[in-house]
């Protein structure tokens, strides 16, 4: 063959992969001004993906490294609180994610790969580190640290992973939407992070029921492989290609600003200080009682085991219907921070009904209760990510997620460490006095009450301003129908 | 377009684009090394190869 005719081959082969090759390459076309729900839907998939390896972590393995493994109570608290450490950072991943120089013009996707692939070495990590860390197999011959080393890696990755996909996917997800129908792409991500939740607890119930060393090392690698396959399927195609991003940084490389100058100008620009305390107290709030709940219907109501397990179901669709509720209502153009507010003064009256619960004897009080904090939770969870896409400035969206997201982390763990403290140390002080053993559970339920306060009290200067802050465009005949 | 100078044979892409995809390929390649081999040491003082 000739030389000529080999590059006119060449010529060919280039045509032809650039005529069909994007079909098989995971580049959006361009940015569609509205955003279907097929494709929302399939870019959530990241959520369940996250809700599958937090259930991992906090719920099934908890349970598996106490009841089948044996490993102390104390070590496997420690190994679950691990991946916390990763939640502050999200700000500063968003940041990286905002500023990133890319020449294939994308700033969302490497990030959400980069997260997911580090998920998945934590996955695949974790059932030998845990089995070794428990000293099963010929592992009891070895030193302890080997295991504590491999475990704490294998949780650090996972909790790395997580929190970096769902900070950059989140930003990805503000990214694509347009304002008016970001409150739809918020309670569709919170839907999706519930049935993550519920859906991959009940399976690994199911499969890990007949427990073997084996079965754990297939049901964990089997999330590893299940996050891949669902955080590719979420991410294909979604971010386009703006290579304006990596164009502009080449030309102005001092422009680009450090993470502390970035994040001055994000403090100062509308209130982002205020709106982040509002978004702790109130998560800290709605989340201290969170695994005081069953206990408290089973010590105190004495709820059989079957009904306290149906409280964290009525939790969840109290959850279910206030972000279905809080879509609707702000889509139509309502004020995001008045939703949250909304959320906190239905979680006063609910936490004030689980305290009275105990006194009436009454269980369906209880439940009521629950369902309502359920609800308020949701309400308040989706009118602060709400409100924090709708603000968030067009060079900074992952930075304002990325803090949301490290707040709202923080404060829940740090939370439900604070309320299992507090219940155990006044439970103790009322039963060396002789008190009524609710008072454990009623203190905390009581600094809940006083956390919604301060939230509220801290909301309040947003909502006065709110016609002017909610970003959201004034409501036209389509959007009110 | 099939004659801009700057996209390489046979993928289309320019080079800058080719190298960051390159890159993301290498640092893959390290993550997965490094957590196969800590799962392959645990793997094995587990049970040493199913023995």
């Amino acid at each position: 063959m000739s030389g000529m005719s080999q590059s006119g081959m060449r010529q060919k082969a280039v045509l032809f992969l650039l005529q069909a090759g994007p079909r098989f390459l995971p580049f959006a076309d361009a940015a569609t001004p509205d955003l279907p729900l097929g494709r929302l839907l399939r870019l959530s998939l990241f959520q369940v993906s996250v809700g599958m390896a937090l259930v991992l972590l906090v719920g099934t393995l908890n349970r598996v490294m106490i009841v089948e493994l044996g490993v102390s109570a104390a070590l496997v608290g420690v190994m679950i609180s691990l991946p916390l450490i990763f939640a502050p950072f999200r700000a500063l991943i968003g940041f990286r994610s905002d500023t990133h120089n890319s020449a294939l013009g994308w700033r969302r996707v490497p990030f959400i790969w980069r997260g997911t692939m580090i998920q998945f070495g934590g996955l695949a990590l974790m059932p030998f580190s845990l089995l070794v860390l428990a000293g099963g197999g010929e592992s009891a011959d070895a030193p302890a640290w080997i295991g504590q080393l491999g475990a704490g890696f294998a949780f650090l990755l996972v909790g790395a992973g997580l929190h970096m996909t769902q900070t950059v996917g989140l930003a990805l997800a503000t990214d694509l939407a347009p304002v008016e129908s970001q409150p739809k792409v918020v309670g569709l991500m919170y839907v999706m992070l519930l049935v993550g939740m519920v859906v991959s607890a009940l399976l690994f119930g199911w499969l890990l029921a007949d427990f073997s060393p084996l079965r754990l090392v297939q049901v964990i690698q089997g999330a590893a492989m299940a996050t891949i396959a669902l955080n590719v399927v979420a991410l294909w195609k979604q971010e386009p290609r703006k290579p304006r991003y990596g164009a502009a940084v080449a030309a102005a490389p001092a422009k680009q600003p450090s993470f502390v100058e970035a994040w001055a100008h994000f403090a100062a620009g509308d209130r982002a200080i205020r709106r982040l305390i509002a978004t702790g107290f109130g998560t800290m709030a709605f989340s201290m009682s969170d695994v005081l709940l069953e206990p408290y219907g089973g010590q105190i109501l004495h709820m059989p085991v079957g009904t306290t397990t149906a409280l964290t179901a009525t939790l969840a669709i109290g959850g279910l219907f206030g972000f279905g509720l809080a879509s609707r209502v702000l889509g139509r153009g309502a004020d995001p921070f008045r939703m949250a507010s909304y959320g906190a003064l239905v979680g006063i009256p609910a936490y004030l009904a689980l305290i009275a619960s105990a006194p009436f004897d009454a269980p369906v009080l209880f439940g009521l209760g629950t369902a309502a904090v359920g609800f308020g939770a949701g309400l308040f969870g989706h009118g602060t990510l709400t409100a924090t896409m709708n603000l968030a400035p067009k060079s900074q969206t992952g930075l304002a997620l990325g803090a949301w997201g490290a707040v709202q982390a923080s404060a829940a763990g740090l939370a439900v460490a604070l309320g299992g403290i507090v219940y155990e140390a006044v439970a103790w002080f009322a039963a060396a006095r002789g008190l009524d053993p609710a008072t454990g559970y009623n203190a905390v339920y009581a600094i809940e009450i006083a956390l919604l306060f301060a939230a509220l009290l801290a909301m309040l200067p947003l909502l006065r301003r709110a016609p002017a802050l909610a970003g959201a465009p004034p409501p036209t005949g389509a959007a009110v129908s | 377009m099939s004659d801009d100078p700057t996209k390489v044979w046979p993928t289309g892409l320019t080079l800058p684009e080719a190298e960051e995809i390159h890159r993301h390929i290498i640092d893959g390649t390290r993550i997965f090394a490094l957590v196969s081999l800590a799962a392959h040491l645990m793997a094995y003082m587990f049970t040493p190869w199913l023995k």
